[in-house]
Formats: C-alpha cells, structure tokens, sequence
C-alpha cells in the first residue's frame, strides 16, 4: 500500500496536534510518512514511532544541497497523499515536489496557491474567534476522513507522582503570565497536588524569568524548586513531564507534550490564546481561559488595554478557585473550562464563569462535524450558518471535498 | 401535465450529477416539452484560465466569486430570454442565492434535483429554501429537515435511467473481448470499495473507473489504467460483463456493506441495460425493487455465496436481468421521474403552470402549411399542442441551414412582431 505525507512545518506544538490525524491515517492502513522541522525531528520520533520522518531546515538556514537530496527522496517515495498543514511559503514551495493532484489542505500548483474547501471553511471560521472554536488537531484531522476516535488520541490524564510542573513563558510573551502572577497560582496550586516539588520548564531564554520565580516564592516552596530551564534536552524533557503531577503553562508545546504523556494540565490562556482552538488535547485538564471582550485578540495586533486580560489571574478569587474552594465565583472576564469531547473532537466545557459565544460555538461544532460526517442525523439545520461556512466555488467548481476522498 | 412547458434545466460544471441533467432534459423533451439546456460545462474554460493566473489565494477565491456570479448572470439572462415555466437545477448546479431570488422575482419557479447523499455535502442547508421546490434521493430525516430549512415542497424522486441509452447492445466479439469479464465493477474506489474487492479478484474481476491509484493488489486489475469511464463505455461494459458488481460507496473501510438508504444511479442503469447486477441491499430499495428482480447481498459473505452460485448458473442470471428491465421500463426511466416531478409542482405550486401565451402553434398557421407544421413539431419532439412561441424558439435553436417551412415560420413571427395580428 502506498505510503502518504503529513507535510508539519510548524513548531513544537504543532507537530504534537497532529496526532490525530497521523491516527487517522495510519488506522486507515496507510504508512505515514513526517516532514518536519529539523529541529523536531527527534520529537517527531518519540510522538511518532510507526511513522518515518524526513527533516527539512524550516526555520534556520537551509544547505541547499541536502535540501535537494532531501526533496529528491520524498519526491521519489510515491505518495497516495501528501497532506500540506501550513500555510506558509516554505511549505507552499515545498508541495511543487508532488503530484498536484496528490496534494490536500494547501498547494502551490502551476505558480498558484490553492486551498481545499476545508481549508477555506477554517479560515472561514477563524474571522470570528470567539464563536469558532474547532481543536487544531481536529481542524487538521479532517484533511483525511474517517478520522481516528477523539478518545484515543491521548491518554486520559491522571498524577504520576512528580510534583507540579511550571511551563515558563511561550513563544508570545503577551500571553504568558509573568513570575508575578505565577508565584501565586503555584502557591495556589501546590496543596491541591499532595506532593511537594516544583520544576520548572524551559528554554535558556526562560532562565531569567525562572530566577525571578523563585524569588517571589516564600522560602518554604523556593527551597522546593528544581529549576530545569535550558538544562533538559528532549528525552530529559519528555521524561520530567512525563512524571508530573501536574503541569502549570501558558498555551505551549510543553503543554501539549503533557497532554500527549496523559499528565493533566492547568492552563492559563489570555490574550490570543484561546483553548477552544489549541487547549489541550484529551480528557483530564483544566484550561482557565480570559474571555473579556477583546478575546482572544489578533497576536499580530499591539494591545489597546494594556494586557488587560492578565489582571483576572492575579485576583484573590482566581487563586481561592485554583486552591479548590467551592461556591466562589470567578473574577470577570475568566472562565474556567474542563476538557472534553463530543461530535467532532476535543472541546472544552464550562464549569466556572460565563462562557460567551457558546451557543453560536456548539452550532458551528456541529456544522463542521457533520462536514466530516460526524455527528449523525440528530441536528436542526442551519441555513445562515452554512450560508457563512460554505462558499460558491467550495462545491459548484471542482474542487477536493473532505468526505469524497477516495483514499 | 396536460400543456408543453418550456423547462430551463441547468446543468452543473462537473461530477456525477452532470449527465443526470442531460438524461432530464432528454426526458422532458421526450414528454414534449420545450427544453433548453444551461450548458455549464462550457464554461469550464474560463475556470481553467483563473486557475493559472498565479495570484494570491485569496484573490483566487474572490476571482472564482466573480466568475461564478457571471455564470449565475448568464443563466438569468438565458431564463429572461426563454420565459421558462420551469427552472431545473441539478446538484451542484452553479445557481447562486441572489439568482435563485431573482427567478422568484421574475415569477419563474425553481427546481433542484439533489442527487447527491445529503451528508456528503452541507451547502444544501443554505440553499433548500431559495428553490421552490427540492427533490432528492433520501427520505427520513432528510424530508423533515428540508422542512425545518424553509422548504416546505421536499419530495423524494430516485435516481433512473435511460431506455434510449442504458439498453441491451449487440456487441462485436473484439468489444466483449475489451469490455467483457466474469465480474466487473465500474466505478470510483471509494475505501470500502478497495478492502472489499481485494477478496474478490479470483473471480476473473475488472475494475473500471478512476480513483484507484495506490492499491497494489488491485492494479492489476484496473483497466485502462484508472482512466474515467464514458457513458457509452459504461455501458459496454455493463453488457459484456456476466455478474455487474455494484456496491455502494462509503468513506469507511470498515463497513464494506455499507446498509445506506438512497439507491445509485448504476442500480437503474445496470437493470434497464438487461445486465445482471448483484448489488448491496439498501434500505430504499425494496420499494423500487422486487426480490426477484434484483439479486442482493448484505455482507461480504453473502457476496462471495452469491457469486460463486450466479457464475454458475447463467439461466437464473438472465431471468434476473430480464425482470430487473422490465420494472425499470415500467417505472424508473427518467420521463417517469420527470412527470412525477412536473405532477408534483402542479399539485404544490399555485396558480402553476400559467395557460399558455398565445395559442397553439397548428392554430396559428393557415391551414394549407398546418401538415407540415404538425411534421415538423414531431421532429422537434414538441407536443401537437405546443404554442407557437415554443415552435419558434425551437426553431431558433437549431444550427446550419434551415428547410424552406422553417425558415417562413421565423418570417412569419418576425411579420407577426412587425405588423401584429394573426398569422392566418
């Protein structure tokens, strides 16, 4: 049986959200092949072990002669599909190597980048944030139906007796909370946990911050601390999360490698991270989402309010709910969420606050499941929610539909 | 129907629906209405050239926007010229909002035929409403979901075939060579399609039609390397065959057999060809087929039992192939499906369709040319009692040189517009 491709140039946390789909395929029989970032290749083993991975430079300067070699061998593999995740040049350029007709989700055909409909609905859904809400992972796993059991994608999360990790800043800083804010959810946190040990994740860029942590830290948790920032390399890091009770982050690849390892996460997503598009994947976590107004806000756009957003989290009734204290109410403009599945994958539930947008969330959830031919018959429909999620040419040109694949 | 209508069928761009819309408006003309035919195809073209201008993403999609707004204009145009009493819209028909709302306004009603699986595509959902009315090919739920998208005049109308078309042939012995095997199967490879007909290539199997590609065990018995088949082929094949497989598409390889409700388009023409056919049992199907009139099977297992006794047993195939045309003579061919359509709309469609303009085209010649008038109405598959203004635009339409008759009715409409009166 011919092998496919799952072109995922992306960073850390892209490559774990793949899963599901690379499930999908390899349920289907397919061997699965990974083209990844150099730099993730070592990931991509780990998380991936049925599948072979092929590196390209994506993110540093290319050799152009291992480039060709490279391009020469994928291009030669025989492909039934080659799935393109990203929107990007890079990956645009990198398609032209195969069969345009082979290509799904984004290619670069005779000079001219096309997208499939399903692609086109994402972005689609995307102009509207707060009433979107379709998991990355699921997003990319519809590239390839029948998609594999949401269920089985990562383990259900439960303590595995290492204390309580803290994930340290993101590749955005404006939605990372800062060491003031994240000595008091540790405080918050740790009695809940039962065991005592702090560790502290990240890259070298994240040492200053972990230094500042700890000072903020009465002596008590400071002498608990492990900081392993910039000390771990992968199989460290893969082996430290993997132990955790539990791990503290930000919307991060740390993150999803926890989710990934079935070790719960509490996260914390402000400014334009937004847990029902990258929250983590699986049953087990909690996600502690800002939902002022303005969120989740565009990450190319400076901030009006002043990260307005963070404040919830410093509140004394976020750290009182956090230390698991009942009948308080959450500050305005934080939510808390349990994840969770339904129709169409991972989706995270209310259990603290105001969930703004839920309503038009759970109608657009089910118009995206049902095209994936997920969900059932046991919908109303939805005329002006199709009129917005399906355009003209999605069906009246030719064009690669999701659910007529033949693969 | 008593009175000729004139019908506006427009076809899609493309897929399987496509020659649907040809076998319509074929029928239609055979019950003797005035049809003009919106041929999208031909302006697939135009879509070609957007597709190599090299611009963004999304000043293609504006652009594929836009090209299909002059699509839809140009069906408005064409339904302006002709007055149609009908518009017939095949799925995927390029047929937008805004122009299914000036049709209303134009008092012109519409018509889509969905024959595709609803679940398959989801822009039904915003469309149903802007049709007047909305046939497809599955019953529940889809009839009570039509229903709560605002269309109240949902009617099931399955899938049919083409007597002129799907019919026995007397093949060559060089055409059974090529088209003929012990089993065969036409179609795209779907995933149930692929796991399930790798237990069956001991069977002396062909497979025809596209989508194949990346199967090694069944290349080998891919004909003409995956190429699509043409209609004309297709029934070759159908003849030459001695057991016509046909199962039922399903995304999941892992139900083979799938159990689906609607019935596929190959089931009528299979029968209608007087081929035989062991087909996947369908929950629609018992109404549109007897037992003895088509051999099924529910699982894997009774495919294999089945073939292994029809290979055998030649007579009993005939038997089945013979009863199987019979009903589809009888009850599925495409004019049937168009008069059960046209009832439908008269029953659901007030004050619909109007009295005809004008009178008919035999009272409005002299009666010395009403002869060769009526000839030529029959020639043109228009009913004797189809209007003047029907025989006119049928005669417009046709190409090259017209016969001398001919040519004076044109004169006469012309004098007619010119001068007014009657013609006589």
């Amino acid at each position: 049986m011919k092998p496919v491709l799952v072109m995922q140039l992306a960073r850390f946390g892209d490559l774990l959200q793949t899963k599901r789909l690379v499930a999908g395929l390899e349920q289907s029989g397919r061997p699965v092949h990974l083209l990844v970032d150099a730099s993730l290749a070592g990931l991509a083993g780990l998380v991936y072990p049925r599948a072979t991975v092929h590196a390209v430079a994506a993110h540093s300067r290319p050799d152009l002669a291992a480039l060709q070699q490279g391009v020469r061998e994928l291009a030669e593999a025989g492909f039934r599909r080659v799935y393109n995740l990203n929107y990007s040049g890079l990956s645009a350029a990198l398609s032209t190597a195969f069969d345009p007709e082979t290509v799904r989700g984004h290619r670069l055909e005779q000079g001219q980048l096309k997208r499939d409909p399903w692609a086109a609905m994402a972005f689609r859904w995307t102009r509207r944030r707060r009433q979107a809400g379709v998991n990355l992972a699921d997003f990319w796993a519809g590239y390839a139906p029948p998609l594999a059991e949401a269920s089985t994608v990562n383990p259900a999360a439960g303590p595995k007796g290492g204390g309580l990790g803290v994930a340290l800043a993101g590749r955005d800083p404006r939605r990372s909370p800062p060491p003031r804010v994240l000595a008091g959810v540790i405080q918050a946190l740790l009695p809940t946990l039962g065991t005592a040990g702090v560790t502290l994740l990240g890259t070298a860029a994240e040492r200053p911050a972990a230094k500042e942590l700890t000072a903020l830290l009465p002596e008590r948790v400071a002498r608990l601390v492990t900081d392993l920032t910039g000390r771990t390399n992968l199989e460290q890091l893969v082996d430290t999360v993997a132990g955790l009770d539990r791990l503290l982050t930000p919307d991060t690849g740390i993150m999803h490698l926890a989710a990934h390892l079935g070790v719960p996460v509490t996260a914390l997503f402000l400014s334009n991270a937004w847990c029902h598009e990258t929250g983590p994947y699986g049953l087990g976590h909690t996600v502690w989402q800002a939902t002022l107004d303005c969120a989740p806000c565009l990450e190319s756009a400076p901030c009006p309010n002043e990260v307005a957003c963070l404040e919830p989290f410093a509140s004394r009734e976020f750290l009182r709910l956090v230390s698991g204290k009942s009948g308080v109410e959450p500050p305005a403009g934080l939510t808390g969420f349990r994840t969770g599945f339904d129709a169409l994958g991972a989706c995270c539930e209310p259990f603290c606050g105001a969930d703004p947008g839920r309503g038009e969330r759970l109608a657009l959830r089910a118009f995206a499941a049902r095209s994936l031919g997920l969900g059932g018959d046991g919908y109303q429909p939805a005329p002006a929610l199709a009129e917005d999620m399906v355009a003209d040419p999605d069906f009246m040109l030719p064009k690669h539909q999701a659910l007529l694949e033949t693969l | 129907m008593n009175r000729s209508l004139r019908v506006l069928v427009v076809l899609p761009m493309y897929g399987g629906s496509l020659p649907i819309g040809r076998y319509c408006a074929r029928a239609l003309t055979g019950l003797g209405h005035c049809v003009e035919v919106f041929d999208a195809p031909e302006f697939y073209g135009a879509f070609s050239a957007l597709k190599g201008l090299r611009v963004t993403s999304e000043r293609l999609e504006h652009l594929e926007h836009a090209f299909l707004q002059v699509v839809a204009q140009a069906i408005l145009a064409k339904a302006d010229t002709f007055r149609p009493d009908l518009v017939l819209a095949l799925a995927q028909a390029p047929l937008s909002r805004q122009a299914l709302k000036r049709l209303r306004q134009m008092g012109i009603p519409s018509v889509m035929w969905f024959v595709e699986d609803f679940r398959l595509f989801t822009y039904w959902e915003s469309y149903a409403a802007h049709y007047d009315a909305f046939a497809v090919i599955q019953k529940e739920p889809l009839l009570t979901k039509l229903a709560a998208a605002g269309q109240p005049n949902a009617l099931y109308l399955p899938l049919a075939a083409d007597p002129d078309f799907h019919a026995p042939l007397e093949l060559s012995s060089v055409e059974k060579r090529v088209y003929g095997s012990e089993v065969s199967f036409l179609g795209a490879g779907y995933p149930n399609r692929r796991v399930a007909f790798k237990e069956l290539v001991s069977y002396g199997l062909k497979i025809w039609g596209s989508d194949w590609e990346g199967e090694d065990v069944l290349q080998a018995y891919v004909q003409r390397g995956g190429e699509r088949v043409s209609p004309e082929d297709a029934v070759k094949i159908f003849n030459a065959t001695a057991v016509n497989l046909n199962l039922h598409s399903s995304i999941s390889a892992r139900d083979l057999v799938s159990g689906g409700d609607f019935v596929n388009p190959r089931t009528f023409e299979l029968a209608m060809c007087g081929a035989f056919q062991l087909v996947d049992e369908r929950s629609l199907m018992g109404e549109l087929f007897a037992p003895g009139e088509l051999a099924t099977f529910g699982s894997m297992l009774e495919l294999h039992e089945s073939l292994r006794h029809f290979l055998a047993h030649p007579e009993e195939r005939d038997a089945y192939a013979e009863r199987a045309r019979n009903r589809a003579l009888a009850e599925h061919t495409y004019q049937a499906r168009m008069r059960t359509l046209l009832e439908f709309l008269e029953s659901r469609l007030e004050g619909w369709p109007r009295s005809a303009e004008g009178g008919n085209a035999l009272d409005a010649l002299p009666e010395e040319h009403r002869e060769a008038a009526a000839r030529l109405l029959g020639e043109l598959g228009l009913s004797p009692e189809a209007p003047f203004a029907d025989l006119v635009w049928a005669l417009r339409a046709k190409a090259g040189k017209l016969s001398p008759v001919e040519t004076a009715i044109l004169f006469l409409d012309e004098w007619r517009k010119q001068y007014g009166g009657g013609a006589g």
